[in-house]
């Protein structure tokens, strides 16, 4: 109960942002059945709206996959700092506890548990679930209502426009230090002249050059730092 | 349900995006005692998400072709304007619903 009412705030952007997103897989032509289908398998916002332009082009399924990899590589460093409290568990348990892990869910954890030495303590495993739990049906339901509800939006008010704000709205508050910025002006740049090469081999520059430019700047300014 | 050759694409975009998700959300948590993530790696991969997303929204709102002189889209102006929102008030949701009226605002208006 403790992680359901932590969690409320979130709930109200997580809802938002399924309506969103519900409503751009069904502009981008996909149909409402696997749209439904997408939201309940996928279950990842930010990589289902990366693939939309995609799934558009009909590029091939491997960098589909590489590009749905790469967005949620997140969840695989949340997961790293996850699993020493879950640990315990019996892997069905830990599977789901992993695949129902939500960006929210990891930051309201390590904001109260963090620091906790001692492990294994069922307040964590409940506390997580008053989170995720209320978060899976929240986006699921938010996500199918804009899935029908796209119908009855007229195509001339460019919702698919409102997908591309909500992943922008994903990136900005990520711009809280100087290594941050740094990699997403590379990227930028490289995504820019590189989006004539075929098979979005863009992206993949992009994604390369952001992380070069963030660790090489990370390393300057510590070095500038200790001086 | 009957699927054409595009709904068996779609279908297989859904199961690989679904593979995505199972190996990096659980994927840590099932084998996390048999894989050291080194310090390096772990440092160098929080830079990969922003990347990706900058690579997938430049080429949406500021799109050229080869051949043509590059134009100035609506959407990069609508976009710059939902940034400055942000800037203003550090509220996603008045993000996206700024980005959306200016965009629909200057859209008519706009020369190219």
């Amino acid at each position: 109960m403790l992680g359901l009412r932590d969690a409320i705030p979130a709930l109200i952007a997580t809802g938002t942002w399924g309506l969103v997103t519900g409503i751009a897989i069904v502009k981008s032509g996909i149909g409402e059945t696997l749209a439904t289908l997408m939201t309940l398998f996928v279950y990842a916002g930010s990589a289902q709206l990366t693939a939309l332009p995609l799934i558009k082009e009909g590029v091939p399924l491997w960098l589909i996959f590489a590009a749905g990899f790469v967005v949620n590589i997140r969840f695989l460093i949340f997961g790293a700092a996850l699993q020493p409290f879950f640990r315990h568990l019996s892997w069905p348990k830990r599977l789901g506890v992993g695949f129902f892990s939500t960006d929210i869910g990891f930051v309201l954890f390590m904001g109260r548990y963090g620091e906790a030495r001692r492990r294994p303590d069922p307040r964590h495993l409940w506390y997580y679930l008053g989170i995720i739990g209320p978060g899976w049906l929240t986006w699921n339901a938010c996500s199918i209502a804009g899935i029908y509800l796209a119908a009855a939006i007229p195509a001339s008010w460019s919702l698919e426009f409102a997908a591309i704000l909500a992943l922008l709205s994903v990136v900005i508050p990520l711009v809280s230090t100087r290594p941050v910025a740094i990699c997403i002006l590379a990227a930028a740049c490289v995504a820019w002249l590189g989006q004539g090469l075929p098979l979005r081999l863009g992206l993949v520059a992009a994604v390369v050059a952001g992380i070069v430019a963030g660790v090489l700047s990370e390393r300057l300014s510590k070095e500038v730092s200790r001086k | 349900m009957m699927l054409d050759e595009r709904g068996w694409y779609v279908l297989g975009a859904i199961l690989v995006l679904t593979l995505c998700s199972l190996l990096t959300r659980a994927g840590y948590m099932l084998l996390g005692d048999y894989l050291p993530l080194p310090d390096g790696l772990r440092r160098a991969l929080r830079y990969a998400p922003a990347a990706a997303l900058t690579g997938i929204i430049v080429p949406e709102v500021l799109p050229w072709q080869m051949g043509d002189v590059p134009t100035l889209d609506v959407r990069a102006v609508a976009a710059v304007f939902a940034i400055v929102v942000y800037w203003k008030t550090r509220n996603s949701l008045l993000m996206i619903g700024g980005g959306m009226v200016a965009y629909w605002l200057i859209r008519p208006w706009w020369p190219f």
